[in-house]
C-alpha cells in the first residue's frame, strides 16, 4: 500500500469530517468561481452593449447639435452641414471598419399644436445603418430596402403619436410625398424611440439638402487607437469629432471599481477556505497523533507523515474545488436571474461567463491555497515523536 | 462628474425597460384652458383608463356605444387619457378632454371642450397631419360642432358614416373628394363624448 493510499483510506475513515471539509472548500469554490465569472461576463455584455451602438465616433459639422434633444431645445434650428464628399476621406483611412452616413432635419410642422411644432427625421444609409445599430430590433415590420425611395421606419414613441403601423401612409410637412410606413421599432428608452427614419437620399431630396450630411458615424477596427484617429480627423476642416472611447472608458473605469470589490469578496472566499482547511487538518493531526507516533515507530519517516498530511490537504482541496466548480456550472442561470433581479441595470447577454480558463485557474487557486494551509499541520505531524505519542496514550 | 452622469444615462439607455401607452394631453395646458374658458379661475387634471374603470366589461359597452371596436396598435383597453375639470371658483364651467384618432397620414388629437351638461363648447384638432390639414384645422369647421351632444351622434355609425342627428348630417367635409380624415374625425368626436361620460361619472362617483 502506497502514501496515497493510505490518505485515501484516511478520508474515508472519517467521513463526516471529511464530508463537511470538502462541503466548505466546495462552496468557497462556487463563491470564487461565479464571482470570477460574474466579473467576466458583465465586462463582456457591457462592452457587447457598448459596441452594439455602433458608432464609437461621431463626425458632425462643427457646431451642429448631434442629438435630438439639443435641436427641440434649439427650436430646430442650428443645423450645419457637412458635404457628402467627407465619407469617401474618410473610409480611406486605414482604421476605419465601416462608416454611415446621416442627416437630421427639423422641420416645422404647422399642424402640430396651437402654434405648430418641429418634427425631427433622420436620414439613413439603408445600407449602413441597421448593421451598424444591431440593437435595435422591430415591434412590426423591418428596415427600408436599398434602394427604397419612399419608405419610412418610426421609433416606437413616434409611431404611438402617429398611430402608425407597417402599411400605413404618411406625409411630411411640407410635402405631398406619401411615405409607407415599412417598419416600428421596439421601444429602445433613447432618441431612437421618437425618431422618424427614411432613405438617407429621400430625405435629401425632400428638404434639398442633396450632397449634404450632418453627421457620420464611424466604426474603427478593434486594433485601432481610437485616440490617435480622432486627432487625424481634427485636422479635417470645420468639423467635431464626438467620441464614444470617452463614454466607453469612464463606463470601464467604473466596471473596474466593481471589479475590485468583487475580487476582494473573492479573496475572503479564498481565505475562508485556507483556514478552514488549516484547522480541519491539524484537528486531524491532534486527534491521529498515537497513530502517527505509531507509524513512525513502525518504520515511517518524517517525509512520509508530511507527504501523507499533505496528500490528503490536496485531495480535500481538490474535491472540494471540482464539486464547487460543477455547482457554480450548475447554477449560473440561477445566479444570473438572481444578479438581474437585484441589479437595477445590467447590460444584455451572459453576465456570468465560465470558461475552461476561470474553471482551471479556480481549481489551481483553490488546490494551491489548500496545500499551503496543510503544510503547517503536516510539519506538525512530522515531528510528532514516536515515544511521546504511545506514552500520551497512558 | 459629466462623465459619470453620462454613462449612467447610457447604461440606462442600454437596459430597456417597458413603459404603458401614449396619453393625449394638452401641450401647454395653462394656455389652453384660459383660451377656451376666459373666466377660469383654475382647473384640476385626471388620469383615467378604461381597463381601472371597468376593464373588458366597460370596454364592450364603449364599442357598442360607438358602433366600432377598439383596434390597432394603439387604441388598447389601457391607454390613459386625461380630463380636464375647469373651475371658476369652486364652480365647475366645463371640461377638456381629448383622444388619439388615426388619421390617414398621421395621428389626429382631437380635443372637445364641454359644458357642464356635455354639450360641445368647442372643437380643437391640436395635432393633425393630412394634406388638408389647414380646412381641417379651420374655425369654420370647429364651429360646426358647437352645440352638438351624445344625443346627435348615439346613432352615428362610424364603419359607414351614416347616420347620426341632422345637426351630424349637415356637418361640413371642406375637402369631399378626400373625406378619410372628416371621417376619422367624426370618429374621434363619438369616442370622445361616449369617454368623456363615462370619466365624469366615474370622478363624480368617487
Amino acid at each position: 500500500m502506497n502514501i496515497f493510499q493510505i490518505s485515501y483510506k484516511n478520508l474515508l475513515r472519517r467521513k463526516t469530517r471529511t464530508f463537511f471539509t470538502v462541503t466548505g472548500i466546495m462552496l468557497s469554490a462556487w463563491v470564487l468561481v461565479t464571482l470570477l465569472g460574474f466579473n467576466r461576463g458583465y465586462e463582456n455584455s457591457l462592452n457587447n452593449d457598448i459596441d452594439a451602438m455602433g458608432f464609437q465616433i461621431i463626425l458632425t459639422a462643427k457646431g451642429c447639435p448631434y442629438e435630438a434633444a439639443t435641436l427641440m431645445l434649439k427650436g430646430g434650428t442650428g443645423l450645419r452641414y457637412m458635404p457628402q464628399s467627407i465619407v469617401a476621406d474618410v473610409d480611406k483611412s486605414p482604421e476605419v471598419s465601416k462608416t454611415s452616413a446621416m442627416l437630421m432635419h427639423a422641420e416645422f410642422d404647422p399642424n402640430k399644436g396651437e402654434n405648430g411644432g418641429t418634427s425631427i427625421y433622420l436620414g439613413i444609409d439603408p445600407q449602413t445603418y441597421p448593421e451598424m445599430k444591431p440593437y435595435l430590433q422591430f415591434q412590426q415590420g423591418a428596415w427600408f430596402n436599398e434602394n427604397s425611395q419612399d419608405e419610412i421606419v418610426l421609433g416606437f414613441e413616434a409611431a404611438e403619436l402617429e398611430q402608425r403601423e407597417i402599411g400605413d401612409l404618411m406625409i411630411l410637412p411640407g410635402s405631398e410625398t406619401e411615405f409607407k410606413v415599412a417598419g416600428i421599432l421596439k421601444r429602445t428608452g433613447t432618441q431612437d424611440d421618437g425618431m422618424i427614419f427614411l432613405p438617407l437620399k429621400a430625405l435629401q431630396k425632400t428638404f434639398g439638402k442633396e450632397g449634404q450630411l450632418t453627421m457620420l458615424g464611424i466604426q474603427l477596427k478593434r486594433e485601432a487607437d481610437a485616440n490617435l484617429f480622432e486627432e487625424e480627423l481634427y485636422k479635417l476642416q470645420d468639423v467635431q469629432v464626438v467620441s464614444m472611447a470617452q463614454v466607453k472608458n469612464t463606463i470601464m473605469s467604473l466596471v473596474t471599481s466593481a471589479k475590485v470589490i468583487v475580487l476582494s469578496i473573492a479573496f475572503i472566499a479564498f481565505l475562508i477556505a485556507m483556514f478552514g482547511v488549516l484547522n480541519t487538518v491539524l484537528m486531524s493531526v491532534f486527534e491521529r497523533y498515537q497513530e502517527i507516533g505509531i507509524l513512525k515507530s513502525m518504520g515511517a519517516l518524517p517525509s512520509d507523515i508530511f507527504k501523507m498530511i499533505l496528500i490528503e490537504t490536496a485531495l480535500l482541496c481538490s474535491l472540494g474545488a471540482a464539486f464547487g466548480i460543477i455547482f457554480s456550472l450548475a447554477f449560473a442561470d440561477a445566479s444570473e436571474k438572481i444578479i438581474r433581479y437585484f441589479l437595477p441595470f445590467t447590460p444584455n447577454g451572459n453576465l456570468i461567463a465560465i470558461d475552461l480558463q476561470i474553471a482551471a485557474l479556480s481549481f489551481a487557486a483553490i488546490a494551491a491555497i489548500g496545500i499551503i494551509g496543510g503544510i503547517y499541520p503536516s510539519i506538525r505531524a512530522a515531528q510528532i515523536r514516536p515515544l511521546e505519542a504511545i506514552r500520551a496514550n497512558d | 462628474m459629466k462623465k459619470l452622469m453620462l454613462s449612467l444615462l447610457l447604461l440606462s439607455a442600454l437596459c430597456s425597460q417597458s413603459f404603458g401607452a401614449v396619453g393625449c394631453d394638452l401641450n401647454d395646458p395653462d394656455r389652453d384652458v384660459k383660451r377656451f374658458f376666459p373666466q377660469s379661475t383654475g382647473y384640476k387634471t385626471a388620469y383615467m383608463s378604461v381597463d381601472k374603470l371597468g376593464g373588458e366589461t366597460l370596454l364592450k359597452e364603449i364599442e357598442e356605444k360607438l358602433g366600432d371596436n377598439f383596434s390597432g396598435l394603439y387604441e388598447t383597453i389601457d391607454v390613459p387619457y386625461t380630463l380636464y375639470t375647469i373651475y371658476q371658483k369652486d364652480k365647475i364651467i366645463g371640461y377638456i378632454h381629448g383622444i388619439n384618432q388615426k388619421g390617414q397620414y398621421g395621428g389626429l388629437q382631437v380635443f372637445l371642450v364641454y359644458l357642464p351638461d356635455l354639450t360641445i363648447e368647442d372643437f380643437y384638432c391640436q395635432k393633425l397631419t393630412s394634406k388638408k390639414a389647414k380646412e381641417l384645422r379651420s374655425r369654420e369647421f370647429a364651429l360646426q360642432f358647437n352645440g352638438l351632444t351624445f344625443k346627435d351622434f348615439e346613432n352615428y355609425d362610424p364603419k359607414t358614416a351614416q347616420g347620426g342627428s341632422d345637426k351630424v348630417k349637415a356637418l361640413k367635409n371642406p375637402n369631399p373628394q378626400d373625406d378619410a380624415d372628416f371621417k376619422a374625425i367624426l370618429r374621434a368626436v363619438k369616442k370622445n363624448l361616449i369617454l368623456t361620460k363615462i370619466f365624469i361619472n366615474a370622478k363624480e362617483a368617487k
